[in-house]
């Protein structure tokens, strides 16, 4: 019975060290809604609070046409002192595809690989930097997944 | 998880692809019935010494077996960079690269 009760004491400490990790922001957590946004405005309105944007100072490079829907490389850059990054896109049931904390240290150059469904319609991907002037700078790409391919998003 | 780092000049490069199937909402609906039985990474963080250098929180839709890449500052050749992810049902992985 100790050793039981001793068990699942040390898994909990376990877990508890793991996540609570210095100022991490666990955007899943503190911003629902972000993530059950059905279209971009919304799901930026839900991560910042406005819809004024800049479109300046960031680069997202994505290749047009993008050949797989289902891996789709996005390039996020800037050289903005920021807080957070943020990715969304317009082709899948929800917007919100990724968002990044800006620690110290960190380079915004983000590399990764999305799905995107295919819609027959061009897609708008749009990349948001949060400034820690409190402004927030965007680029939007536009492109189209080739038909064909694997079902992105669906 | 595998993670190549890698120092050049004052910047480390990390490459890093976790392994899952980031099953999204409709593709377990339509595999299962069930849209509830989607599973995907929610969260990825890297530290290096402690210090955390990237954290990002995702959705359903970054590809199966993502790959990141991501730099940074502060760190040096034979450090490790130790990175977690955590998914929808919430399994765990730590895997640990060497800078080189």
């Amino acid at each position: 019975m100790q050793r039981r009760q001793f068990l699942s004491l040390s898994a909990f400490t376990a877990v508890a060290i793991i996540i609570p990790a210095s100022n991490a922001e666990d955007f899943r957590a503190t911003k629902p809604t972000v993530w059950t946004a059905h279209n971009v405005d919304d799901a930026v309105k839900a991560m910042y609070g406005t819809n004024e944007v800049i479109q300046s100072g960031v680069i997202l490079t994505i290749p047009n046409p993008a050949p797989r829907g289902s891996a789709v490389p996005v390039n996020i850059k800037s050289t903005i002192e920021a807080k957070s990054v943020a990715l969304f896109q317009n082709a899948n049931p929800e917007s919100a595809v990724a968002t990044w904390t800006v620690h110290e240290g960190s380079i915004i150059d983000y590399d990764i690989k999305i799905k995107l469904k295919s819609v027959g319609e061009p897609i708008a991907v749009t990349a948001i930097v949060e400034g820690i002037d409190g402004k927030l700078y965007s680029a939007v790409s536009t492109l189209k997944v080739a038909p064909g391919g694997c079902d992105g998003g669906a | 998880m595998k993670i190549k780092a890698k120092l050049k000049g004052d910047i480390v490069k990390v490459k890093a692809m976790a392994k899952h199937d980031m099953t999204t909402y409709d593709q377990a609906k339509g595999k299962t019935g069930n849209s509830d039985d989607a599973n995907f990474i929610t969260r990825v963080t890297a530290s290096v010494n402690g210090k955390i250098v990237y954290e990002m929180s995702t959705s359903q839709f970054l590809s199966k077996n993502p790959i990141m890449k991501f730099q940074f500052k502060g760190a040096k050749a034979g450090d490790k960079v130790e990175m977690t992810w955590i998914d929808r049902k919430g399994n765990t992985k730590t895997s640990k690269g060497k800078i080189k």
